[in-house]
Order: structure tokens, then sequence, then C-alpha cells
């Protein structure tokens, strides 16, 4: 094998990204959890957590830089540095989300929850932290077909997303809850958007595979 | 030398080239040469076996590999450079505008005319700036308006405004960029069709390096240029096709000979080869 320091190189800029998934996916569960237990200091927790998602965003990006300065990749190395890249571009805005849940269920924390719209936004959270994970495993072991498989576990959420929208509607009747269902309603958008972004994940593996870029499913429709 | 001369161009259907299908702005629609199986030995020993492949006129085309692999062998095929090493065998095909290149009529110094190369090493003539230039077409007889035909060359070559003040100062005195270009203008002024290029940069410096880059690029829509490179950025940069060769042990064990692994588009070549072989040449894993 040659040029080993590159070889380095790269499976540090892999390694890093694998290590910014998994703090990504601490945060999400924290930040479900703290959803369903209406627990402030969690919140908080999960907020601050968005700096260290943040700075391992921005490492890994000084990490392609330095590689794309340094080792000019090309073929399967340049996909990878940019699929890298891209999913930790990903991962950074599933952080983000992450802190918009906390931050709307702080702000939901004095009202009365309605326990069975609670209940389908922990089944959102757990299905989107499924769909990470598998979007981050599939991408270690270059696994096309199961990157694929996504798009199939996405319309799961996106149809507990519509469930969830169905039932804050019908709370429109109900003065107390009002509130509370318009912010749960924003919560159930940030958890299917997570969904999107671990299939935008999925996508990054089989550009790296395959050497072609195309969306699993037209997002679009 | 009548075979090659008033050759009519035949007719291609790019619509027929597949991956190797012409550039948006019309370069690369006409086969230059039609390399068929062709096989090059020197003294019984077999250097490159079997190479089949296309050039486009007005395409930069790239040849790399690693040092045996027979790029430089094959280069010099096409302008029948290998003619002047004893030993040297031939076999195959090489169309040149549909004509065989190595067919008993053709004259291999017409054929250098039409053809011209340019080398690793700068190597100008000890002679004035002027004479190294007009020394090819004066040798042709192309003596009407001679230092039109001079000033043309230089200015082709990107080196006019360098040496116009001193076109009678020995070359010699020239950078060795300097030289590169004046070396390219030598070869322009004979009015070729093709220019081969040997490594022409592996002896420059980097700033050296980039004109001569920069050239490469404004001499494409006039020429069909060939270039032999060990510096795979160049041939990414520079290059519209890039050819990958690589070295085959013979079967008997008694040795090795070059082969031609892949030829695509050079985007092709350094984002999604088709090879694995040319995957690890590209990224440096190679061996």
């Amino acid at each position: 094998m040659a040029r080993i320091e590159y070889q380095h190189s790269l499976d540090a800029l892999e390694a890093s990204l694998q290590e910014q998934g998994a703090i990504v996916l601490r945060v999400l569960r924290a930040a479900v959890t703290a959803l369903e237990t209406q627990d402030t200091e969690l919140c908080d927790e999960v907020i601050a957590f968005d700096d260290e998602i943040d700075t391992r965003y921005h490492r890994i990006e000084k990490m392609v830089e330095e590689l794309l300065a340094q080792q000019s990749p090309v073929a399967t190395d340049l996909r990878l540095v940019l699929a890298v890249l891209h999913n930790s571009i990903h991962l950074e805005r599933i952080g983000d989300q992450c802190v918009t849940v906390a931050k709307l269920t702080k702000l939901a924390s004095e009202l009365e929850p309605r326990h069975d719209l609670v209940e389908g936004l922990r089944e959102m959270g757990e299905r989107a932290e499924e769909m990470v994970r598998i979007a981050l495993d599939s991408f270690a072991v270059r696994d096309v077909q199961r990157a694929q498989a996504l798009v199939e576990l996405d319309e799961l959420i996106d149809r507990t997303n519509r469930r969830v929208a169905d039932k804050v509607l019908a709370l429109a009747h109900e003065p107390g809850s009002q509130e509370w269902g318009m912010r749960m309603i924003i919560v159930a958008r940030c958890l299917e958007r997570v969904g999107d972004n671990a299939v935008d994940i999925g996508e990054q593996t089989a550009f790296l595979v395959t050497g072609e870029f195309h969306e699993f499913s037209d997002a679009s429709h | 030398m009548a075979g090659l001369t008033n050759v009519a161009l035949p007719h291609i259907d790019s619509s027929k080239l597949g991956g190797l299908a012409s550039d948006p702005d019309g370069r690369g629609t006409e086969t230059v040469f039609d390399v068929r199986d062709l096989h090059v030995a020197y003294s019984g020993s077999l250097a490159l076996k079997g190479v089949s492949l296309e050039i486009r006129k007005n395409f930069v085309t790239a040849f790399i590999g690693p040092s045996g692999c027979g790029k430089s062998t094959f280069i010099r095929c096409f302008n029948r450079m290998n003619d002047l090493i004893p030993g040297a065998k031939v076999e195959g095909t090489i169309l040149y505008h549909g004509r065989d290149l190595y067919a008993s009529n053709i004259d291999p110094v017409e054929v250098r005319r039409r053809i011209g190369m340019v080398f690793q090493k700068p190597n100008p003539f000890p002679k004035s700036i002027y004479e190294n230039v007009a020394f090819g077409p004066r040798v042709l007889g192309m003596k009407k308006a001679l230092d039109e035909r001079v000033e043309r060359a230089l200015h082709a070559a990107a080196l006019w405004d360098e040496v116009k003040d001193r076109l009678k100062d020995n070359a010699l005195g020239l950078s060795g960029g300097q030289q590169q270009r004046l070396c390219i203008a030598r070869a322009i002024a004979v009015e070729p069709d093709v220019i081969l290029m040997d490594e022409p940069a592996s002896a420059l410096d980097p700033i050296s390096t980039s004109r001569i880059e920069d050239l490469i690029h404004e001499l494409k829509n006039d020429y069909t240029i060939v270039i032999v490179t060990h510096n795979m950025q160049q041939a990414a940069r520079v290059a519209d096709m890039t050819a990958f060769f690589s070295v085959e042990l013979r079967e008997d064990g008694t040795g090795r000979h070059g082969i031609l692994v892949e030829h695509d588009q050079t985007t092709r070549i350094f984002t999604n080869p088709a090879d694995k072989r040319t995957e690890d040449y590209v990224t440096g894993r190679f061996g």
C-alpha cells in the first residue's frame, strides 16, 4: 500500500464523521426524551451541545480543505472526501433540528401536553434515530442497498407526521391545547426533516460507491 | 511523400462514438489516428502489446502510466520515431486520417513534418532564436515570407513578446521554459497537423510549467495534441482524453511489457475510472 500518510488522513476524516454522527445520535435521543418527559434541563443540554456538533463540522471542513490542497484526491478518494463533507453538513443540520425541538419543548413546558400526540412524536423520534444510525452504518460499510432502504423508513416518518398534523388541527376547538399543538406541529416537522437528512446521507453512500449521484426519491412529490 | 499530401479527411459520424463523443465546442469530431492492435518490440523483446485507440482532432490526449509501461514508445509510433531505433519493430496498424502510417509508400520525413514532436528536455540548436524557428521551414522549402512565418510561430508559442527584440541572440541564452516554448514554436513553424509532447514540462519550474499548460490550451484550437506526462495533475488539467498504460508480466515469466488499460474522457478517468488498475494508479496506490 502506497501513500500511507494519505490513507491515514482519509481514515481519520471518516472516523471524525462517525464521531460527529455518534454525538448527533446522542443529542437526538436526548431531544426526544426531553420532549417526552418535559425535562427542561435536558433541553438546555441539547441546546448547549449544538456548539460541539458545529465544532466537529468545522474540524471536518478543515480536514477536507487540507486534503484537497495537499493530496489532490481523485476517483474514489475524491468522492469520499466530498461525501464526508456533505454528510457532515447533514449531521450539523440534524443537530439544528434537535435544538429547535428542545427550544419548543421548553416553550411548551408550562402547557398541558396531549399524551397521544407525544406518543406519536416519540415514535417519529425513534424512527429518525434509527434512520440516522442506518445512514451512518451503511456509509461506513459502503452498503448501497441498505442506504436505499432509508426511503421506505422515511415514508413511515412522513406518515406519522401527517397523522400528528391532523390531530393538531383537531385541537383547534380545544382552547387550552391550541398553543401546545402549534408548537408540536413544528416539532413534528423537525423530526420529519431529520429523516430527510438521513436519506440525504444514504444518497452520498450511493454516490461514493457508484460514482453517480441521484436522489433516491423525488422530494417535489 | 505523395502518400500523405492532399489526404481527404474521412467523415466520422460522432453520434456513434459513445463515451468518446466530441466536445460541445466542436472539437473531437474527427479521428486523426486510429490505432489497431499495435505491438512494438525492441530487438525481439515485446515492449508494448495490443494497443487500440483513437486520437481525435483538436483534442488533447494524455498518456499516463508508470515507468516502463510503453507510453513513450507508443507516442513515438505516431511520427515513426521508432524507425530510427535499431531493432525496433512495429506491428499492427496506425491509420492517420484513414491512411496507413507505416505503408511502404509513406515518407517518414513528411510524416514528421505533419506530426511534430517536443521532447522532455528543451533541445534548441546552438543558433539564434530566429534560426531555430526558421530552420525547419527553410529545409522543407517553405522559404516564402519566412520572417512572417517565424513571427507567427513565436506568437503561437507565446514567446514573441519576450524575444522580439533579440531574435539574433543565441537560443541557449533563454531560460528552460523559454527554450521549451521555442521548441514548440519550431514545431509549429512547419505547419504540422499534430504536436506530440513527451513530458514537455518535466524539466521546468512550476511557473514555466503553467505557461506550457496555458499554451496547450491555446494550441488545441489549431492542432491535435498528444502528451506523455508523469504528472497526473497535469493530465487532469490539460487533457480532454486520457489513456492509462500499465505493465503486465509475460505469461512465460521472461519479462514485462506495456498495455493500454483504459482510455476515456479525462474527467471520467479522474473521478470514476472503470478499471481498478486505473483507480489504483491515479489515487497513488499503484505497486
